[in-house]
């Protein structure tokens, strides 16, 4: 099993470089693919068109505030698996958990040392694991002790937006163990790189892994609500993102 | 006691001890007193003589003596006028048999030819083997003491037909039992219709002719007091120590096949001295429990369709199913796998079609060992992606067997169906689910599998509950909703058992000293309301784990006479706790923390210590890592607490504990909690709320501090003061 996580800034294009990926590896490598919606305001199941059933966070505060009569006499373990088996989306290519909507005020520790092992054991079962993480990636830190392999931090080519995918790769400075190698990738790419934005990079200490280049197709599919899967296969981004996946040793 | 059989066996080991003494003293007539007797390559002497009595018998004329033994325990026959005849007669009466059997048989060793073929196999149309030598008691012994065979079945008499005759034989050989065949009654033996129906015998294939004389019965007796000899360490002459080695661990039974004689019944009360049953096809009466054999002696008539399971049921042997037979590979580590969508080939139950699982117990008759029926379409019969409803409807019979068990056994359903490579399956009771991957469908893999894999693993872990095991599985809609009411109800019946289950309700508790390797005079008393303190056990699971194993580290106490109800003494729990903990734990409270408190070993889930300042207790479950307001973290309170000794103020417990009515309900109970760490609070928030609503305190969960509002008992104080919590208003602890 390999895992990519990407993170990044809301509104780089997370879930869109997510998605290509995915349809990258389904179409070149495998499809036991586990694509991992760790973002709360939920759409790569949309990207990737299918429809989501209940949510872990749902799934959650339905085991947290249910008297201690669960089901069938089964143990709140079981009963979470049960409910995060059954609620897996299972798509043509991949099958997709989505963590669903943030956890409300209260301790969450309990549900989710619950949820880690559960989610690490679903895991195994698949060649990928592609996660779609939060900007403040609580899912990497707090709901799975999962080795990421490749972690991809997405920023636009901006000055800015690379210090802020700096920071957010530093947020993860204490999962250093659990972390492969981290890379940057820039999204919605025009042109050549500005100087200062180089400079940034270096500063930052970033690889830069990929550029992916600005792609009409994606932004109107994107407006007309189409999955990626329905974009040709010789677009602009999803060729890039081609070549930085043959980069990567998978 | 049946006068009948009584009878019948006496008057048998008269007639065979006389035979006896006419064949010995015409042998020693004949060749002289002084020529040697002997099993051919056996040194156990001749084994029945040499094992019961000790005897060193080499001569004919040694077996003088044998003979004077046989006479000596000659029981008169019973009069007309004796109606309960003692069981003790027919069993001297059974053992003179042997002595005289022992005779006539070393007597056929003096004889040239030989009328025994040496070899392990028949061949050249000879049919019979005589003892075994002493090569293949070793090789075929340790079979009877490591469990690859269980034990044997002496058949002797001959079946209606042939054909029945192979049928018992090979369901014989299925249950990995020796057949020895002996005693042909009107010149018919098993033996014979076996070897006209072509059937190869031998030691090599478990089939056992030893001869036609109703005598050579012997050389199944001798081979089981040779294997108490050489593997159970009985000494010779020891006849207590090798009878009871073969009654606990040779499960050997007779089959007394058509007409059944005197010297037959003799041959039948000899084998109820090594507890061995007899079961007969013809009606000869019955012996039913009187305390030699396990359950029953003798038990007629039985059809012969049902001969085997009934001989096995009746000889308390355990089947032990050591390979599960599927097509696919079968083991904890196939645990956790999720069968994708694309690589399912069907899928049972879940979210779209209906399902459950139900296990519970019936009577012996009802119950077919190993049975499966797929009622309803087979895996190979739908297409690939098929969704259909299952039931899987498990019936189990057991001498051992009591309703309590039938959870127990249920869930473990779950774990058992994951083990299979290519098997997924989720939940239990009525929300199940399941799938089988297209690998292991084209593998061989088909729902009569779940039966299997079922039957093997009942038999394997719960073998001491469970004797019997048939599996149905309903794969039509119409079939399991016709039946789903009838588990619904049941899962409601045991929720509301569980639910009534209290500690005044039962006579009993059970103890656990497991951890007594750890520390050795700790000792968990496990009531329906306190589980042990690792919260692995509760009450049912001690009563079932007490069934698998008797002398095991679980045991019932009477509760006995109460001393002490509110704190949760007895005088029987007194008792157990002081002799188990090696008389260092005279009185002993369930309900208390501060008077002679439960002690612990080191598995408890939770601790709860006084915090004396708050009038109340902190609750700390282990995996919390930081520091506790008693000014310890859990590690060092564990030792505070831990290793068997009685600590006032403080317990080791499990989390399901604190939710009990019995928790420390002698100071007042879960209203006395004043601190837990958060993650313990937040899983036992329903309960709490609970305990909070029936105090009349709504927000009593809320009053409870944790890490985030206090790490001191001061703090403690100074929060519980602020939300007016009801432990300051409680009696004082001390």
């Amino acid at each position: 099993m390999k895992t990519i996580a990407i993170a990044g800034k809301g509104g780089t294009g997370k879930s869109t470089l997510a998605a290509l990926i995915i349809r990258w590896l389904s179409e070149r490598k495998s499809r036991s693919i586990l694509a991992v919606d760790a973002d709360s305001n939920v759409n790569l199941n949309d990207l990737l068109g299918v429809r989501l059933k209940e949510t872990i966070g749902a799934i959650r505060e339905e085991m947290r505030t249910r008297i201690s009569d669960l089901p069938g006499g089964m143990t709140k373990q079981q009963f979470l698996e049960y409910k995060i088996q059954t609620s897996l989306v299972e798509g043509p290519d991949f099958d997709l958990v989505a963590m669903g909507r943030p956890e409300g005020p209260g301790c969450y520790c309990y549900a989710n040392n619950l949820l880690q092992d559960i989610l690490r054991t679903l895991a195994g079962n698949y060649d990928y694991v592609v996660i779609d993480n939060e900007a403040g990636m609580e899912h990497l830190s707090r709901r799975t002790s999962q080795v990421i392999d490749y972690l991809l931090v997405v920023s636009d080519a901006t000055t800015r937006g690379i210090a802020t995918a700096g920071r957010i790769s530093r947020l993860l400075k204490e999962l250093e163990t659990r972390i492969g190698r981290r890379y940057l990738v820039l999204n919605r790419v025009s042109g050549p790189l500005p100087g200062p934005v180089e400079a940034a990079i270096r500063e930052e200490n970033f690889a830069l892994l990929a550029a992916i280049p600005e792609d009409a197709a994606l932004l109107k599919m994107d407006g007309e609500g189409i999955p990626i899967r329905s974009m040709a296969a010789d677009s602009p981004a999803q060729l890039a993102v081609g070549r930085m996946m043959d980069g990567l040793n998978l | 006691m049946s006068r009948i059989i009584a009878t019948r066996a006496i008057r048998g080991a008269h007639k065979l001890v006389a035979r006896a003494e006419r064949e010995l003293e015409a042998a020693v007539a004949e060749k002289g007193p002084d020529t040697r007797v002997e099993f051919p390559n056996t040194g156990y002497y001749l084994p029945i003589s040499h094992g019961i009595l000790g005897l060193r018998i080499e001569t004919l004329g040694g077996l003088r003596d044998l003979l004077a033994e046989a006479k000596g325990l000659l029981p008169p026959v019973p009069s007309d006028t004796l109606w309960l005849p003692y069981l003790g007669n027919t069993l001297d009466a059974g053992m003179a048999t042997l002595f005289a059997d022992e005779i006539i048989e070393a007597i056929k060793y003096t004889r040239t030819p030989l009328p025994y073929l040496p070899e392990t196999n028949p061949r050249d149309g000879h049919l019979w083997l005589g003892a075994a030598n002493d090569v293949i008691m070793r090789e075929r012994g340790i079979e009877f003491v490591d469990n690859t065979a269980p034990g044997f079945a002496a058949c002797v008499g001959y079946c209606p037909t042939n054909e029945i005759a192979v049928r018992i034989a090979r369901e014989l050989q299925e249950k990995n039992l020796y057949v020895f065949m002996s005693a042909a009654t009107d010149g018919k033996s098993m033996a014979q219709q076996l070897a006209e129906e072509g059937i190869e015998m031998g030691w090599e294939t478990r089939l056992v002719p030893f001869g036609d004389d109703v005598t050579a019965t012997i050389h199944a007796l001798g081979f089981s007091t040779r294997v108490a000899l050489s593997f159970g360490g009985a000494q010779p002459g020891d006849y207590q120590r090798v009878l009871r080695y073969n009654k606990n661990r040779v499960f050997a039974f007779v089959l007394a096949l058509g007409p059944v004689d005197d010297e037959k019944h003799a041959q039948a009360a000899g084998a109820i001295n090594y507890g061995f049953p007899t079961i007969a096809d013809t009606d000869i009466d019955n012996i039913l429990p009187t305390g030699i054999c396990t359950y029953e002696h003798v038990v007629s008539p039985v059809p012969h369709d049902r001969i085997v399971s009934k001989a096995i049921e009746v000889r308390g042997l355990k089947i032990s199913v050591t390979k599960v037979p599927i097509p696919v590979p079968f083991g904890p580590a196939f645990q956790g796998e999720r069968i994708r969508k694309e690589d399912m080939y069907v899928e049972l139950a879940g979210t779209d079609k209906h399902g459950f699982e139900y296990l519970h117990g019936t009577s012996m008759e009802e119950v077919e060992d190993g049975k499966v029926e797929v009622i309803g379409p087979e895996i190979d019969e739908v297409a690939e992606g098929s969704q259909l409803p299952l039931a899987l409807w498990i019936e189990v019979a057991g001498r051992q067997m009591q309703p309590d068990f039938e959870p127990i056994l249920e869930r473990r359903v779950h774990d058992f169906m994951n083990m299979a490579h290519g098997v997924f399956h989720m939940g239990q009771r009525d929300i199940n689910w399941v799938r089988i991957s297209k690998e292991a469908k084209d593998k061989g893999f088909r729902f009569e599998h779940f039966g299997s894999i079922i039957h093997a693993k009942l038999h394997g872990e719960f073998g001491k509950i469970v004797d019997k095991v048939q599996v149905k599985i309903y794969t039509q809609e119409k079939e399991v909703m016709d039946r789903i009411d009838t588990a619904r109800k049941a899962y409601r019946q045991r929720d509301e058992r569980l639910a009534g289950l209290t500690d005044e309700a039962v006579e009993t508790f059970y103890s656990c000293t497991l951890c007594q390797s750890f520390a050795p005079n700790h000792v968990c008393v496990i009531t329906p309301e306190r589980s042990g303190l690792c919260g692995a056990y509760n009450w049912l699971d001690g009563k079932a784990a007490h069934q698998i194993n008797p002398t095991g580290p679980n045991q019932p106490i009477l509760k006995a006479q109460a001393v002490d109800p509110v704190r949760g003494q007895w005088q029987g729990i007194n008792e157990f706790v002081f002799n188990a903990s090696h008389k260092t734990l005279p009185v002993f409270s369930a309900y208390s923390i501060i008077d002679n408190p439960m002690t612990s070993c080191g598995c408890f889930e939770c601790i709860s210590c006084v915090l004396p300042s708050t009038n109340g207790i902190m609750t700390v479950y282990r995996n919390f890592p930081g520091m506790t307001p008693s000014g310890m973290k859990f590690s060092t309170l564990a030792g505070t607490v831990g290793g068997g000794l009685q600590t006032p103020g403080f317990i080791g417990h499990s989390k399901r504990y604190v939710a009990s009515n019995k928790f420390i309900s002698a100071e007042g109970g879960a209203k006395r909690i004043v601190w837990m760490n958060r993650e313990l609070k937040e899983e036992l928030e329903p309960e709490l709320r609970r305990i909070g609503r029936s105090e009349g305190i709504e927000s009593f969960i809320e009053m409870i501090a944790d890490e985030t509002v206090a790490v001191t008992e001061e703090e403690v104080l100074a929060y519980i003061t602020r939300m007016n919590h009801p432990a300051l208003s409680m009696p004082p602890l001390f």
